[in-house]
């Protein structure tokens, strides 16, 4: 046995925990290490001080205090209980967060495309701004106007011939040349 | 045989978790004592003593359902003000950090409250006392929770290494440890 194994086993030899052999090397090792006999002692002394230490007390107010630390609990318990809630908020939370959601659905109202085009999509265009058309054949977006301003008068004045039926038709006593 | 101890600890909580009050009562006064002893022991400061027992004693109170009748009471409430007497060491640890930093190195030393003048055996015993609580504190955290719980409280290893929630094997180490370090520091002192 060295000195290591011997510390190890103060606490079991003072507690009584070791087999009988373990015992008669622990007390050999003794017998020829009165240090180590004296560290025995000394820690066998130590337990016994620290088992007589005095209890240490609560002070006189202890049971008082801890009441009135139990009762202030159950108060802030029961307040939160009776506190009204809106799906789960406090009436401030609830408000605020209803004019958010509000504020949201506004402005997302005032960004949204204005369509007023029932027949398909027509992007949205800032007043004063020009629509660029990329290849036109090199013409200008004015000349195009023009053109289809053209257009469309020929397919009036067609139309208008096409379906003026006024002269075609001839009722009975009609005088006309 | 007294009748306040007709019931084990383990009945009374069983009995306050279905709402006898006086269960309550019951196990405060068995414990207020032993866990005050056990924290100043751990943190030797009186006054935070006493803070941290309520705070556990509240706890339980408070938290009175999450006892489960699988392990002893005491090892439950002991473990609860082990656990809140660390977390003030930890505090109390980095205060004192603060603190050195800004004032230098004074006070580096906890302030032992001044002990008054007596005579005879009761000096040389509290004496003692004040050099064991001493060397108590220039114990690990690991040691002095095991050797208070053992040779103050004087718990079983097995209820110890519950509470501290380590092998019933290294608990038996660490107190021998722990009592062979004291004991080392006492020899210091002398």
């Amino acid at each position: 046995m060295d000195r290591y194994q011997f510390e190890d086993l103060i606490s079991d030899y003072i507690e009584n925990n070791l087999s009988m052999s373990q015992r008669k090397e622990f007390e050999s090792y003794q017998e020829n290490h009165p240090n180590a006999k004296e560290q025995v002692e000394s820690i066998k002394q130590l337990m016994g001080s620290m088992k007589s230490m005095p209890v240490v007390e609560t002070s006189k107010s202890f049971g008082d205090n801890l009441y009135k630390r139990i009762a202030l609990e159950k108060e802030a318990k029961s307040v939160v209980k009776t506190t009204r809630s809106f799906a789960g908020y406090t009436p401030l939370m609830a408000g605020l967060s209803a004019v958010v959601v509000i504020a949201v659905v506004v402005l997302g109202l005032e960004f949204m495309p204005v369509n007023t085009n029932q027949a398909g999509f027509q992007p949205y265009m800032a007043e004063g701004t020009e629509l660029n058309i990329p290849d036109n054949n090199g013409l200008s977006q004015d000349k195009l106007l023009a053109e289809a301003d053209d257009d469309s008068t020929e397919i009036d004045a067609t139309n208008q011939q096409k379906h003026d039926f006024e002269n075609q038709i001839r009722l009975v006593g009609d005088k006309r040349p | 045989m007294d009748s306040e101890f007709r019931y084990t600890d383990e009945e009374l909580i069983s009995r306050f978790q279905e709402g006898d009050e006086q269960a309550y009562t019951e196990l405060v006064n068995r414990y207020r004592d032993r866990l005050m002893s056990f924290v100043y022991r751990f943190i030797n400061d009186i006054e935070k003593a006493e803070d941290i027992v309520q705070d556990t004693l509240l706890k339980l109170y408070t938290h009175r359902h999450y006892y489960r009748n699988i392990a002893k009471f005491s090892t439950w409430i002991y473990t609860i003000a082990g656990n809140l007497a660390k977390t003030e060491l930890r505090r109390k640890k980095r205060h004192k950090v603060t603190n050195l930093s800004q004032m230098g190195t004074e006070e580096s030393e906890y302030i032992l409250p001044s002990v008054e003048p007596e005579t005879g055996d009761t000096a040389q015993g509290h004496f003692a006392e004040k050099q064991i609580q001493k060397a108590i504190q220039e114990l690990p955290l690991h040691f002095r929770t095991v050797v208070i719980l053992r040779d103050i409280q004087e718990l079983s290893y097995e209820e110890i290494s519950k509470i501290v929630d380590v092998p019933l094997g290294t608990v038996k180490s660490r107190i021998n440890r722990a009592r062979l370090q004291l004991q080392q520091t006492l020899k210091e002192f002398r």
